[in-house]
Protein backbone atom coordinates (compact mmCIF):
# COMPACT_ATOMS: atom_id res chain seq x y z
CA UNK A 1 0.00 0.00 0.00
CA UNK A 2 1.44 2.96 -1.25
CA UNK A 3 1.26 5.42 -4.19
CA UNK A 4 4.21 6.93 -5.86
CA UNK A 5 5.09 9.57 -8.87
CA UNK A 6 8.80 8.99 -9.84
CA UNK A 7 10.12 11.45 -12.69
CA UNK A 8 12.36 13.02 -14.88
CA UNK A 9 11.85 16.91 -15.02
CA UNK A 10 11.80 17.78 -18.76
CA UNK A 11 12.93 21.44 -18.27
CA UNK A 12 15.21 20.69 -15.57
CA UNK A 13 16.55 17.41 -15.78
CA UNK A 14 15.86 16.93 -11.98
CA UNK A 15 14.99 13.29 -10.76
CA UNK A 16 12.26 13.28 -8.20
CA UNK A 17 9.89 11.07 -6.45
CA UNK A 18 6.50 12.13 -4.31
CA UNK A 19 5.46 9.36 -2.15
CA UNK A 20 2.63 8.57 0.70
CA UNK A 21 2.54 5.25 2.11
CA UNK A 22 0.43 3.87 5.22
CA UNK A 23 3.56 2.34 6.17
CA UNK A 24 5.96 4.31 8.78
CA UNK A 25 9.13 6.18 7.72
CA UNK A 26 8.73 5.77 3.92
CA UNK A 27 11.81 7.80 3.17
CA UNK A 28 14.29 5.08 4.54
CA UNK A 29 13.23 3.37 1.03
CA UNK A 30 13.79 6.39 -1.47
CA UNK A 31 17.28 5.90 -2.35
CA UNK A 32 17.02 5.48 -6.09
CA UNK A 33 17.34 9.27 -7.40
CA UNK A 34 21.00 10.21 -8.54
CA UNK A 35 21.39 13.37 -10.53
CA UNK A 36 22.21 13.09 -14.24
CA UNK A 37 21.86 9.11 -14.41
CA UNK A 38 18.22 8.37 -13.22
CA UNK A 39 14.90 7.80 -11.08
CA UNK A 40 14.04 4.27 -9.39
CA UNK A 41 11.56 2.90 -6.80
CA UNK A 42 10.61 -0.35 -6.03
CA UNK A 43 7.65 -0.40 -3.43
CA UNK A 44 4.68 -2.96 -2.51
CA UNK A 45 6.96 -5.63 -1.22
CA UNK A 46 10.11 -3.65 -1.07
CA UNK A 47 13.54 -5.52 -2.33
CA UNK A 48 15.80 -3.20 -0.50
CA UNK A 49 18.75 -3.70 -3.11
CA UNK A 50 17.20 -2.92 -5.71
CA UNK A 51 17.30 1.20 -6.04
CA UNK A 52 21.10 1.19 -5.73
CA UNK A 53 21.84 -1.85 -7.96
CA UNK A 54 19.68 -0.03 -10.30
CA UNK A 55 21.13 3.50 -10.09
CA UNK A 56 24.51 1.47 -11.06
CA UNK A 57 23.58 -0.34 -14.03
CA UNK A 58 21.80 2.89 -15.36
CA UNK A 59 25.35 4.64 -14.59
CA UNK A 60 27.03 1.98 -16.48
CA UNK A 61 24.62 2.86 -19.49
CA UNK A 62 22.55 0.14 -19.52
CA UNK A 63 18.93 1.01 -20.59
CA UNK A 64 15.64 0.86 -18.23
CA UNK A 65 14.35 -1.89 -20.06
CA UNK A 66 17.66 -4.05 -19.13
CA UNK A 67 17.78 -2.51 -16.00
CA UNK A 68 14.46 -4.05 -15.10
CA UNK A 69 15.38 -7.17 -16.63
CA UNK A 70 18.00 -7.62 -14.47
CA UNK A 71 16.05 -7.11 -11.07
CA UNK A 72 13.68 -9.25 -12.39
CA UNK A 73 16.78 -11.95 -13.04
CA UNK A 74 17.98 -11.28 -9.58
CA UNK A 75 15.31 -11.45 -7.63
CA UNK A 76 13.12 -14.86 -6.64
CA UNK A 77 10.79 -12.69 -5.73
CA UNK A 78 10.19 -10.45 -8.30
CA UNK A 79 6.60 -10.97 -8.65
CA UNK A 80 6.17 -9.22 -5.42
CA UNK A 81 7.87 -6.31 -5.91
CA UNK A 82 6.45 -2.86 -7.53
CA UNK A 83 9.16 -0.65 -9.64
CA UNK A 84 9.83 2.45 -11.85
CA UNK A 85 13.14 2.85 -13.49
CA UNK A 86 13.66 6.21 -15.56
CA UNK A 87 17.14 7.21 -17.10
CA UNK A 88 18.74 10.85 -17.99
CA UNK A 89 16.84 10.82 -21.16
CA UNK A 90 13.35 10.52 -19.75
CA UNK A 91 13.97 6.84 -20.90
CA UNK A 92 10.50 5.04 -19.01
CA UNK A 93 9.85 1.73 -17.42
CA UNK A 94 7.34 0.34 -14.66
CA UNK A 95 6.78 -3.05 -13.11
CA UNK A 96 3.32 -4.28 -11.13
CA UNK A 97 4.09 -8.04 -9.95
CA UNK A 98 1.14 -10.41 -10.24
CA UNK A 99 1.38 -10.73 -6.28
CA UNK A 100 1.42 -6.65 -5.12
CA UNK A 101 -1.63 -6.79 -2.93
CA UNK A 102 -5.02 -5.05 -4.05
CA UNK A 103 -5.85 -2.87 -6.83
CA UNK A 104 -2.09 -2.04 -8.14
CA UNK A 105 -0.72 -0.63 -11.52
CA UNK A 106 1.00 2.32 -12.73
CA UNK A 107 0.75 4.51 -15.60
CA UNK A 108 3.40 5.28 -17.78
CA UNK A 109 3.60 9.16 -19.21
CA UNK A 110 6.51 11.02 -20.76
CA UNK A 111 9.04 10.47 -18.19
CA UNK A 112 7.07 10.18 -15.55
CA UNK A 113 5.18 6.90 -13.58
CA UNK A 114 2.52 6.91 -11.46
CA UNK A 115 2.22 3.45 -9.55
CA UNK A 116 0.61 1.96 -6.68
CA UNK A 117 -0.65 -0.83 -4.83
CA UNK A 118 -3.71 -2.10 -2.24
CA UNK A 119 -5.08 1.08 -3.61
CA UNK A 120 -8.97 2.35 -4.05
CA UNK A 121 -8.83 1.69 -8.15
CA UNK A 122 -7.33 3.33 -11.02
CA UNK A 123 -8.61 6.47 -10.42
CA UNK A 124 -6.01 7.05 -8.31
CA UNK A 125 -2.95 6.73 -10.45
CA UNK A 126 -5.02 8.58 -12.78
CA UNK A 127 -5.24 11.56 -10.62
CA UNK A 128 -1.64 11.48 -10.06
CA UNK A 129 -0.45 11.56 -13.33
CA UNK A 130 -3.12 14.49 -14.14
CA UNK A 131 -2.16 16.11 -11.35
CA UNK A 132 1.62 16.00 -12.28
CA UNK A 133 0.54 17.24 -16.48
CA UNK A 134 -2.12 19.72 -15.42
CA UNK A 135 0.41 21.84 -12.97
CA UNK A 136 3.46 22.18 -15.57
CA UNK A 137 3.65 25.53 -14.93
CA UNK A 138 5.08 24.78 -11.38
CA UNK A 139 8.12 23.80 -9.65
CA UNK A 140 8.76 20.09 -10.15
CA UNK A 141 8.71 20.03 -6.60
CA UNK A 142 4.84 21.41 -6.73
CA UNK A 143 3.86 19.74 -9.53
CA UNK A 144 5.12 16.05 -6.93
CA UNK A 145 3.20 17.21 -3.83
CA UNK A 146 0.80 18.07 -6.24
CA UNK A 147 0.36 14.57 -7.65
CA UNK A 148 0.81 12.90 -4.26
CA UNK A 149 -2.54 15.33 -2.78
CA UNK A 150 -4.32 14.15 -5.85
CA UNK A 151 -3.59 10.33 -5.37
CA UNK A 152 -4.76 11.13 -1.66
CA UNK A 153 -8.04 12.94 -2.92
CA UNK A 154 -8.94 10.25 -5.67
CA UNK A 155 -9.31 7.72 -2.48
CA UNK A 156 -5.57 7.07 -1.94
CA UNK A 157 -5.14 3.41 -0.38
CA UNK A 158 -8.35 0.98 0.81
CA UNK A 159 -7.18 -2.10 2.81
CA UNK A 160 -9.06 -4.70 4.09
CA UNK A 161 -11.44 -2.32 6.32
CA UNK A 162 -11.65 0.07 4.41
CA UNK A 163 -9.37 3.10 3.56
CA UNK A 164 -5.96 3.60 4.81
CA UNK A 165 -4.78 6.99 5.94
CA UNK A 166 -1.45 7.88 4.87
CA UNK A 167 0.83 7.74 7.69
CA UNK A 168 4.64 8.65 6.04
CA UNK A 169 5.16 10.87 3.00
CA UNK A 170 7.97 12.71 1.52
CA UNK A 171 9.34 14.77 -1.47
CA UNK A 172 12.87 13.97 -2.80
CA UNK A 173 14.48 15.92 -5.88
CA UNK A 174 18.45 15.77 -7.51
CA UNK A 175 19.57 18.04 -9.54
CA UNK A 176 22.97 18.58 -10.75
CA UNK A 177 24.56 17.43 -6.86
CA UNK A 178 25.77 14.49 -5.03
CA UNK A 179 23.40 15.86 -2.22
CA UNK A 180 19.64 16.01 -2.56
CA UNK A 181 18.16 19.47 -3.80
CA UNK A 182 14.92 18.62 -1.83
CA UNK A 183 14.52 16.13 0.67
CA UNK A 184 11.69 16.66 2.84
CA UNK A 185 9.63 13.97 5.02
CA UNK A 186 7.25 12.72 7.17
CA UNK A 187 7.84 9.89 8.98
CA UNK A 188 4.60 9.08 11.56
CA UNK A 189 1.53 11.15 10.96
CA UNK A 190 -2.35 10.45 11.11
CA UNK A 191 -2.68 12.89 8.32
CA UNK A 192 0.96 12.86 6.71
CA UNK A 193 -0.01 13.97 2.52
CA UNK A 194 -1.67 17.41 4.66
CA UNK A 195 1.29 17.45 6.85
CA UNK A 196 4.23 17.29 4.08
CA UNK A 197 2.69 20.19 2.02
CA UNK A 198 2.72 22.33 5.48
CA UNK A 199 6.15 21.11 5.96
CA UNK A 200 7.09 21.83 2.15
CA UNK A 201 5.71 25.55 2.57
CA UNK A 202 7.60 26.28 5.47
CA UNK A 203 10.68 25.02 3.94
CA UNK A 204 10.28 26.63 0.90
CA UNK A 205 10.55 30.24 3.13
CA UNK A 206 13.75 28.85 4.37
CA UNK A 207 15.34 27.29 1.47
CA UNK A 208 17.45 29.56 -0.40
CA UNK A 209 18.61 30.96 3.36
CA UNK A 210 20.00 27.45 4.27
CA UNK A 211 21.48 27.36 0.81
CA UNK A 212 23.22 30.68 0.69
CA UNK A 213 24.19 30.20 4.01
CA UNK A 214 26.58 27.50 3.07
CA UNK A 215 28.15 28.90 0.38
CA UNK A 216 28.44 32.24 1.48
CA UNK A 217 28.69 32.22 5.61
CA UNK A 218 30.34 35.57 5.43
CA UNK A 219 27.44 37.12 5.11
CA UNK A 220 24.99 35.27 6.87
CA UNK A 221 22.26 36.48 8.63
CA UNK A 222 21.85 34.47 11.90
CA UNK A 223 18.82 32.18 12.08
CA UNK A 224 16.55 33.94 14.40
CA UNK A 225 17.02 36.95 12.92
CA UNK A 226 15.88 35.95 9.61
CA UNK A 227 12.97 34.08 11.31
CA UNK A 228 11.79 37.53 12.83
CA UNK A 229 12.31 38.95 9.54
CA UNK A 230 9.88 36.20 8.24
CA UNK A 231 7.28 36.94 11.07
CA UNK A 232 7.16 40.88 9.95
CA UNK A 233 6.87 40.02 6.62
CA UNK A 234 4.40 37.60 7.23
CA UNK A 235 2.33 40.21 9.08
CA UNK A 236 2.54 42.88 6.86
CA UNK A 237 1.40 40.85 4.33
CA UNK A 238 -1.86 39.94 6.45
CA UNK B 1 22.48 26.34 15.93
CA UNK B 2 23.11 22.55 15.41
CA UNK B 3 23.96 19.49 18.05
CA UNK B 4 24.75 16.30 16.53
CA UNK B 5 27.06 12.90 17.71
CA UNK B 6 28.66 10.42 14.74
CA UNK B 7 28.61 7.36 16.28
CA UNK B 8 30.09 3.77 15.81
CA UNK B 9 28.77 0.24 17.15
CA UNK B 10 32.37 -1.39 18.19
CA UNK B 11 30.65 -4.83 18.57
CA UNK B 12 28.71 -5.12 15.04
CA UNK B 13 30.76 -2.05 13.11
CA UNK B 14 27.74 -0.14 12.41
CA UNK B 15 27.82 3.52 12.11
CA UNK B 16 25.74 6.43 12.57
CA UNK B 17 24.74 9.82 12.90
CA UNK B 18 21.68 11.29 15.30
CA UNK B 19 21.24 15.17 14.74
CA UNK B 20 19.18 18.11 16.00
CA UNK B 21 18.86 21.69 15.64
CA UNK B 22 16.28 24.47 15.18
CA UNK B 23 17.01 24.72 10.93
CA UNK B 24 13.85 22.34 9.21
CA UNK B 25 14.60 19.54 7.44
CA UNK B 26 18.02 18.78 8.77
CA UNK B 27 17.87 15.28 8.10
CA UNK B 28 17.43 15.88 4.03
CA UNK B 29 20.95 17.12 4.86
CA UNK B 30 22.99 14.47 6.17
CA UNK B 31 24.16 12.80 2.70
CA UNK B 32 27.55 10.97 4.83
CA UNK B 33 26.60 8.25 6.47
CA UNK B 34 28.20 5.03 4.20
CA UNK B 35 28.24 1.39 5.04
CA UNK B 36 31.72 -0.04 5.66
CA UNK B 37 33.05 3.17 4.66
CA UNK B 38 32.42 5.82 7.64
CA UNK B 39 30.76 8.80 8.54
CA UNK B 40 31.32 12.68 7.48
CA UNK B 41 28.67 15.59 8.83
CA UNK B 42 29.75 19.50 8.14
CA UNK B 43 27.45 21.62 9.58
CA UNK B 44 27.32 25.44 11.27
CA UNK B 45 27.24 26.82 7.87
CA UNK B 46 27.27 23.99 5.66
CA UNK B 47 28.94 22.93 2.43
CA UNK B 48 26.92 20.78 0.73
CA UNK B 49 29.81 18.93 -1.21
CA UNK B 50 31.81 18.14 1.69
CA UNK B 51 30.15 14.79 3.02
CA UNK B 52 29.48 13.19 -0.33
CA UNK B 53 33.27 14.23 -1.03
CA UNK B 54 34.34 13.39 2.38
CA UNK B 55 32.94 9.78 1.73
CA UNK B 56 34.83 9.12 -1.40
CA UNK B 57 37.54 10.10 0.32
CA UNK B 58 37.47 7.83 2.92
CA UNK B 59 36.46 5.10 0.45
CA UNK B 60 39.81 5.29 -1.36
CA UNK B 61 41.25 4.44 2.05
CA UNK B 62 42.07 8.06 3.10
CA UNK B 63 42.07 8.46 6.73
CA UNK B 64 40.14 11.07 9.00
CA UNK B 65 42.51 13.67 9.45
CA UNK B 66 43.90 13.92 5.92
CA UNK B 67 39.96 14.09 4.76
CA UNK B 68 39.73 17.23 6.84
CA UNK B 69 42.90 18.92 5.78
CA UNK B 70 41.60 17.78 1.82
CA UNK B 71 38.20 19.82 2.96
CA UNK B 72 40.65 23.08 4.65
CA UNK B 73 42.79 23.02 1.14
CA UNK B 74 39.37 22.53 -0.86
CA UNK B 75 37.44 25.45 0.63
CA UNK B 76 37.87 29.08 1.12
CA UNK B 77 35.12 29.28 3.62
CA UNK B 78 36.61 26.42 6.06
CA UNK B 79 36.47 28.36 8.98
CA UNK B 80 33.12 28.78 8.60
CA UNK B 81 32.44 24.99 8.99
CA UNK B 82 31.95 22.34 11.59
CA UNK B 83 32.97 19.02 10.38
CA UNK B 84 32.89 15.61 12.07
CA UNK B 85 34.78 12.88 9.80
CA UNK B 86 34.45 8.81 11.18
CA UNK B 87 36.01 6.13 9.48
CA UNK B 88 34.81 2.32 9.68
CA UNK B 89 37.94 1.71 12.27
CA UNK B 90 36.37 4.86 14.52
CA UNK B 91 39.47 6.80 13.77
CA UNK B 92 38.34 10.75 14.28
CA UNK B 93 38.37 14.48 12.80
CA UNK B 94 36.77 17.02 14.19
CA UNK B 95 36.90 21.09 12.90
CA UNK B 96 34.77 23.95 14.76
CA UNK B 97 36.06 26.69 12.86
CA UNK B 98 36.47 30.57 13.90
CA UNK B 99 33.41 31.58 12.29
CA UNK B 100 31.02 29.14 13.67
CA UNK B 101 28.53 31.34 15.50
CA UNK B 102 27.67 31.08 19.65
CA UNK B 103 29.27 28.91 22.10
CA UNK B 104 30.86 25.95 19.78
CA UNK B 105 32.92 22.54 20.26
CA UNK B 106 33.69 19.54 19.51
CA UNK B 107 34.50 16.61 22.20
CA UNK B 108 35.42 12.97 21.52
CA UNK B 109 35.41 9.56 23.68
CA UNK B 110 34.67 5.97 22.81
CA UNK B 111 33.18 5.53 19.41
CA UNK B 112 32.02 8.62 19.04
CA UNK B 113 31.87 12.76 18.70
CA UNK B 114 30.01 14.88 19.90
CA UNK B 115 30.02 18.65 17.91
CA UNK B 116 27.44 21.76 18.24
CA UNK B 117 27.61 25.34 17.98
CA UNK B 118 24.95 27.87 18.47
CA UNK B 119 24.99 26.12 21.78
CA UNK B 120 24.44 26.96 25.51
CA UNK B 121 27.67 25.71 26.24
CA UNK B 122 30.05 22.66 26.81
CA UNK B 123 27.68 20.80 28.92
CA UNK B 124 25.20 20.07 26.08
CA UNK B 125 28.69 17.81 24.37
CA UNK B 126 29.47 16.27 28.04
CA UNK B 127 25.52 15.53 28.27
CA UNK B 128 25.82 13.74 24.89
CA UNK B 129 28.26 11.62 25.24
CA UNK B 130 27.09 11.05 28.96
CA UNK B 131 23.48 10.01 26.94
CA UNK B 132 26.24 8.11 24.19
CA UNK B 133 27.90 6.04 26.71
CA UNK B 134 25.09 5.20 29.10
CA UNK B 135 24.37 2.03 27.72
CA UNK B 136 27.21 0.68 25.16
CA UNK B 137 25.30 -2.85 24.84
CA UNK B 138 22.43 -0.93 23.03
CA UNK B 139 21.44 -0.80 19.18
CA UNK B 140 23.48 1.93 17.80
CA UNK B 141 20.02 4.00 16.86
CA UNK B 142 18.86 4.02 20.96
CA UNK B 143 22.42 4.92 22.29
CA UNK B 144 22.41 7.97 19.18
CA UNK B 145 18.76 8.70 20.36
CA UNK B 146 19.72 8.81 24.33
CA UNK B 147 23.04 11.07 22.75
CA UNK B 148 20.50 13.94 21.72
CA UNK B 149 18.19 13.50 24.35
CA UNK B 150 21.19 14.41 26.77
CA UNK B 151 22.19 16.93 25.03
CA UNK B 152 18.71 18.38 25.09
CA UNK B 153 18.46 18.13 28.86
CA UNK B 154 22.03 19.74 29.34
CA UNK B 155 20.24 23.08 27.80
CA UNK B 156 20.64 22.60 23.71
CA UNK B 157 20.83 25.67 22.03
CA UNK B 158 20.81 29.37 22.37
CA UNK B 159 22.20 31.23 25.47
CA UNK B 160 20.96 31.60 29.54
CA UNK B 161 18.44 34.60 28.39
CA UNK B 162 17.19 33.05 24.67
CA UNK B 163 17.11 29.34 24.14
CA UNK B 164 16.41 27.91 20.81
CA UNK B 165 13.88 24.81 20.56
CA UNK B 166 14.96 21.93 17.97
CA UNK B 167 12.52 22.14 15.18
CA UNK B 168 14.32 19.02 12.97
CA UNK B 169 15.92 15.56 13.99
CA UNK B 170 16.65 12.62 12.65
CA UNK B 171 18.81 9.34 13.10
CA UNK B 172 20.61 7.24 10.05
CA UNK B 173 22.27 4.17 11.25
CA UNK B 174 24.20 2.12 8.56
CA UNK B 175 25.34 -1.93 8.70
CA UNK B 176 26.75 -3.73 5.89
CA UNK B 177 24.21 -2.59 2.89
CA UNK B 178 24.09 0.49 0.65
CA UNK B 179 21.10 1.33 2.44
CA UNK B 180 20.08 2.38 5.73
CA UNK B 181 19.25 0.14 7.92
CA UNK B 182 17.56 2.57 10.68
CA UNK B 183 16.62 6.35 8.83
CA UNK B 184 14.42 8.06 11.18
CA UNK B 185 12.90 11.73 10.58
CA UNK B 186 11.34 14.66 12.09
CA UNK B 187 11.13 17.38 9.91
CA UNK B 188 9.10 20.24 10.91
CA UNK B 189 8.27 20.20 14.82
CA UNK B 190 8.16 22.33 18.14
CA UNK B 191 9.26 19.64 19.98
CA UNK B 192 11.53 17.38 17.49
CA UNK B 193 13.52 15.28 19.63
CA UNK B 194 10.61 14.44 21.72
CA UNK B 195 8.60 13.57 18.21
CA UNK B 196 12.28 11.74 17.16
CA UNK B 197 11.99 8.94 19.92
CA UNK B 198 8.05 8.48 19.23
CA UNK B 199 8.88 8.00 15.51
CA UNK B 200 12.20 5.96 16.56
CA UNK B 201 10.01 3.69 19.09
CA UNK B 202 6.88 3.51 16.26
CA UNK B 203 9.75 2.70 13.48
CA UNK B 204 11.50 -0.01 16.21
CA UNK B 205 7.77 -2.00 16.32
CA UNK B 206 7.52 -2.28 12.58
CA UNK B 207 11.31 -2.77 11.56
CA UNK B 208 11.52 -6.73 11.32
CA UNK B 209 8.08 -6.79 9.94
CA UNK B 210 9.49 -4.76 7.14
CA UNK B 211 12.47 -6.49 6.67
CA UNK B 212 10.71 -9.90 6.32
CA UNK B 213 7.88 -7.99 3.51
CA UNK B 214 11.33 -7.38 1.64
CA UNK B 215 13.24 -10.95 2.03
CA UNK B 216 10.38 -12.99 2.85
CA UNK B 217 7.03 -11.51 1.07
CA UNK B 218 5.31 -14.94 0.40
CA UNK B 219 5.10 -14.92 4.30
CA UNK B 220 4.19 -11.01 4.58
CA UNK B 221 1.14 -10.77 6.19
CA UNK B 222 -0.90 -7.24 5.05
CA UNK B 223 -0.23 -4.47 7.43
CA UNK B 224 -3.19 -3.87 8.46
CA UNK B 225 -3.43 -6.79 9.86
CA UNK B 226 0.20 -6.33 11.72
CA UNK B 227 -0.84 -3.37 12.87
CA UNK B 228 -3.98 -4.38 14.04
CA UNK B 229 -2.18 -7.28 16.30
CA UNK B 230 -0.22 -4.10 17.50
CA UNK B 231 -2.64 -2.17 19.00
CA UNK B 232 -4.27 -5.41 20.29
CA UNK B 233 -0.69 -6.42 22.13
CA UNK B 234 -0.59 -2.69 23.21
CA UNK B 235 -4.17 -3.08 24.46
CA UNK B 236 -3.88 -6.11 26.26
CA UNK B 237 -0.74 -4.53 28.28
CA UNK B 238 -2.48 -1.72 29.27
CA UNK B 239 -5.42 -3.13 30.97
Amino acid sequence: MTFTLVARCPKSGQMGIGIATYSIGVGLYCNGLRANVGATMTQAFVNQGNNTLALRLLAQGFAPARVLDELAANDPDFAYRQIAVIDRDGRTVAYSGPKTRGWSGHKIGDGYVAMGNVLAGPKVVDAIAQAYEVHAGESFERRLLRAIESGRDAGGQVGNDGHLTERSAGIFVYGAYDHAELDLRVDLHDKAVDELRRAFEEYELYRGYYRDRGKNPRDAVPQDVFVSGLKQHQMAAQ
Amino acid sequence: MTYSIIGRCARTGRLGLGITTFSLAVGGRCEGVAANIGVCKTQAFPNRTNDPLGIKLLAQGYLPARVMEMFAANDTEHGYRQVAIMNRDGKIAAHTGPGCRGWAGHKDDADCVAFGNGLLGPQVLDGMIEGFLARPDDALEYRLMRAIEGGRDAGGQGSADAHRPERSAAIKVVDRRDFPDVDVRVDVHPAAVAELRRVLEEFKLYEEFYRGRDTDPGKAIPQDVFAAQLKAKRASRTS
